[in-house]
This record gives C-alpha cells, sequence and structure tokens, in this order.
C-alpha cells in the first residue's frame, strides 16, 4: 500500500511539475512578492511603535499564496480532469481505490505549501532580519488548519463541477479575488477601512489573521472567531464534497 | 472453479431506454467469449455493468465466483481491463503508466517484458499522446495484462491495429489461453472473432439475439461466411437493403 503511494506521489509529481503552472504560481509568485514587499518596506516596523516589522507582519500572509493556488486552482482543476479523462475510473477496476490518486493530489499540493513556506522563511530571515516570534507549534496548528479549510474548498469545487470549463471558471473565481483581497499578496493593513471590512468575508482572510497572530505572538483571544471560520468552512465544504462527489 | 464470468438476467437501462436487456453469459476457465454487435447494441454497457463500473438495474454477476462491486480489491488483484476510450494524464511518458499500473498489483508481471513482447521496447520514454494509434492500443493491451490476470476484459480489442499487427496480438492472447488465460472481448472485425473466441454473444439493440460458437452461428443462419452470418443476426444487412429500397423507391 505504500510502495503504491510512493510510486503514484513520484510519478504524479513529476507530471505536475513538467506541467509547470503550479511551480509559478505556487513556488515563485510568492517569491516575487517578498521581495516586492521586502524592498519597499525593508526592515521598517509594521507601524510606529510597532514591536515587529512589517515583514515579519506580512510573512503569515506570504506563505498562503502557495495554499491558495494549490488548494483552490490546482486540486480542483486536477480532481475535475482526472474525472473528465476517466482516469479514476480506471481505478475503479484495480485494487487501488481511486480515492487513492485524490489523496495524492493533496500530498503534492501540501509539499508545494511546505517548499514555499520554507523558502520564503530561509529568504527573509536572510535578507530581510525576519525572526518568529510566536509559538511554532500554534503556527504550525494554524497552518494546517488553513490547509484544511482552503483544501476543502477546492476538493468541494473539483468533486462538485459537471466538467473541467465549470472547474476552470470557478477556481478563477475564487483564485483571483481571494489572492488580491484577503490579504495573501496585497497587506491588509494598507487596504482602506472598507476593503478591509469587505475582505473579512472572504474565508482565506481568517486563515491569514490566524497565521499572523501565530507567528507574531499575540494575544490568543484574537484568533477565536478566525478559528471558528476556518473549522466552519472546512466542515461545510467536506461534507458537501462527500455528499455530491462523482467519481464520474 | 470453471465458470470464471457468470451473468443472470442483468438490465440496465438509461433514461427509461433499455440499453442491455436480461442478459445471460457464461464464461468457462481457459476460453475467449466474444461479445458483439453493432456500435450502440450494449456491449460496452454490459462489460462496465460486469466490471461494476456501471450499476445494473437488476441482475447477478460473478468474477472469479465474486461479486466485482463487494469485493472490488479482490477481484482486480486478478481481472485486467481494457477499455474503449482511453484514459491517461497528460503528459504522461510509457514508462510513467506501466510503473504506475504494476504498482497498483501485489504479483504484477514485469511490464518491459510485456512491452518487449508487443514490439514497444524503444517507446518506454515516449509520451503516450505521442504514439500512433495502433501503437497506443497496443500499449493498453500491454497495461491490461500488466496484474498476471486470470480474466481479461478487451474492449475493441485490436481497433487501430495493421494487419500485421492484428495477427501479433492474436498470437499472443492464444498462447496466453493456452496458459489458462480467460479472455472477454468485444471486436468490430469477424475474422478476428473467428480466430479466437470459443464462444460468442451477438447483441442487438441490448438483447441478446444468438449465442453459441461461431459454427453454430453459421449454420443456424442461411449464410455460409461468418460475417454475413453476424450482419444476418445484428440486422445490419436487413436495415441497410430496407435503405436501398427505399432510395429506389
Amino acid at each position: 500500500m505504500m510502495k503504491t503511494f510512493s510510486i503514484m506521489l513520484k510519478n504524479e509529481m513529476k507530471l505536475s511539475l513538467r506541467g509547470m503552472d503550479m511551480f509559478i504560481f505556487a513556488i515563485c509568485i510568492p517569491l516575487v512578492v517578498l521581495i516586492i514587499l521586502g524592498i519597499i518596506y525593508g526592515n521598517k516596523p509594521a507601524f510606529d511603535g510597532a514591536e515587529y516589522t512589517f515583514l515579519e507582519q506580512s510573512f503569515g500572509a506570504l506563505i498562503t499564496i502557495s495554499i491558495c493556488a494549490g488548494g483552490v486552482m490546482g486540486l480542483p482543476l486536477v480532481v475535475s480532469d482526472y474525472r473528465n479523462k476517466k482516469i479514476l475510473k480506471r481505478f475503479k477496476v484495480t485494487p487501488v481505490s481511486p480515492a487513492m490518486i485524490l489523496s495524492v493530489q493533496v500530498v503534492i499540493y501540501i509539499i508545494y505549501g511546505i517548499v514555499s513556506l520554507l523558502l520564503i522563511y530561509i529568504i527573509s530571515a536572510i535578507f530581510f532580519g525576519f525572526q518568529m516570534s510566536g509559538s511554532m507549534l500554534q503556527f504550525l496548528g494554524g497552518y494546517l488548519l488553513v490547509i484544511l479549510s482552503i483544501f476543502s474548498i477546492g476538493m468541494m469545487v473539483g468533486g462538485i463541477a459537471p466538467n473541467t470549463k465549470i472547474a476552470g471558471v470557478l477556481a478563477s473565481i475564487l483564485y483571483f479575488p481571494m489572492l488580491i483581497f484577503s490579504g495573501a499578496t496585497l497587506p491588509y493593513e494598507v487596504m482602506p477601512d472598507a476593503l478591509q471590512k469587505a475582505a473579512d468575508i472572504l474565508p482565506l482572510t481568517h486563515g491569514i489573521k490566524l497565521l499572523k497572530a501565530a507567528s507574531l505572538g499575540l494575544p490568543a483571544d484574537r484568533v477565536l472567531l478566525p478559528i471558528v471560520v476556518m473549522f466552519v468552512l472546512a466542515a461545510i465544504c467536506i461534507v458537501i464534497s462527500l455528499r455530491f462527489f462523482k467519481w464520474e | 472453479m470453471d465458470e470464471v464470468i457468470k451473468v443472470r438476467q442483468l438490465s440496465k437501462s438509461y433514461n427509461g431506454l433499455l440499453a442491455v436487456q436480461e442478459l445471460n453469459l457464461s464464461v468457462k476457465h481457459g476460453t475467449v467469449f466474444g461479445l458483439l454487435g453493432a456500435n450502440g447494441a450494449g456491449k460496452s454497457t454490459a462489460i462496465e455493468c460486469i466490471l461494476g463500473t456501471k450499476i445494473s438495474d437488476c441482475g447477478n454477476i460473478s468474477i472469479l465466483g465474486v461479486d466485482p462491486r463487494k469485493q472490488r480489491k479482490q477481484i482486480f488483484e486478478n481481472v485486467g481491463v481494457q477499455f474503449q476510450e482511453a484514459n491517461y494524464q497528460d503528459n504522461i511518458t510509457v514508462d510513467e503508466l506501466c510503473e504506475v499500473t504494476q504498482a497498483c498489483y501485489k504479483d504484477a508481471a514485469d511490464y518491459k517484458a510485456l512491452l518487449k513482447k508487443f514490439g514497444l521496447p524503444d517507446k518506454s520514454r515516449s509520451h503516450v499522446k505521442e504514439l500512433s494509434g495502433g501503437q497506443r492500443q497496443k500499449l493498453f493491451i500491454v497495461l491490461a495484462l500488466i496484474p498476471n490476470p486470470k480474466v481479461v476484459f478487451l474492449d475493441e480489442l485490436t481497433t487501430g491495429l495493421d494487419a500485421k499487427a492484428r495477427r501479433e496480438v492474436w498470437k499472443i492472447l492464444s498462447d496466453l489461453k493456452t496458459k489458462g488465460l480467460t479472455i472477454l472481448l468485444t471486436s468490430h472485425f469477424m475474422d478476428e472473432v473467428e480466430a479466437l473466441c470459443d464462444n460468442i454473444c451477438i447483441l442487438k439493440k441490448g438483447q441478446s439475439v444468438f449465442y453459441g460458437t461461431v459454427q453454430e452461428a453459421i449454420y443456424s443462419s442461411p449464410y455460409e461466411k461468418f460475417e454475413d452470418a453476424y450482419l444476418w443476426y445484428s440486422d445490419e444487412e436487413h436495415s441497410n437493403e430496407e435503405a436501398v429500397n427505399d432510395e429506389n423507391l
């Protein structure tokens, strides 16, 4: 079983890298945004009298760009593509479950997320003096929760979209607003008040608040709402995808 | 276990339209069974219901003595399948597709030997989508044989192959049959059916109109050649004549 999984993972990873798009969206784009923010804000404090820099504040946002690309773009497209090409059907007539190939995909996008996280950490630590002030454990917990909820959106979209075209449209509708308005690329703190209120509707905004609080070591009373939002979102999406998922 | 595939009273309809009606089949160990019929006669639907990728409305099905829907994991260790339409990932190479397929089974065959047997050894690094139609068809037969199956389902076995390649495939399958492999196939080539099949079933609009050997099919028809007999059973000939008559009128 583990052998099957690792051979599939190896091959699907190769196919994904051969496709190039995830390498660009999940690995390169976050680094580009990091470097731009680093050049603009350098080591300036986040606000007058802040104990942390603007870049340290943005760390929790930048690492979600990759999760967002993999979760709401990569995952739904690959799920609907593999169903459309009847690859899932082919696995139905082997001893291996089609669910295996879907879990391989989930792992691939987690790998993209972690690679991006490490690269952002290393580059911002070396070049922009980044230091993690919060608890590592809380940060990882928040990180996993964000992955769970964003990926569950992707699974739901991929599972219920009737064809690849609609999956592509839905993925774009989710991906681009989330990328720009949830604070992943454009920092939440520089948005005008009205835009901040609008951004609060997006689920990723709450995920980013959670990660920022954890990485900056801010008091825990500010994270209750984001945690609840993320969990509720994940629960809804998982229930819908399990209920309505189509293998063919 | 003499009866490898057993189908009793299989029916399947789509939106009230009957695709397969009360089909009965029995395929014995080490024999080749041909499921024949015009396009849309219900062959692929029947195969998919037998494999459990489609849910039949009613009927009893067993492969190697068990119900494929209930014991999928156990059965498909020993069953190879080639579907009519190709299903593989974009940009996947022959090697990768074979490796992943091999990894699905506990006791798989060496795919490199199979590729060699089918004349594809130098293609292992090629992308599947870059193969010619015939090479790809051969590859899909290879994939169906990778599990070291006891039973193999081949839907439109040699479509896209040239005359020589078809003969090669027949030879390989006949050899495997003498080693005890059971085969259920569909085909539009009657020479192929005559060369390979021990028993056949001809479907017409989802119903079985003939069941028996190729010889029996010829004897009970007014014709001497199997292809003519087949067309007589499946009524393609008859409706063609009607069409011609209509035109003349």
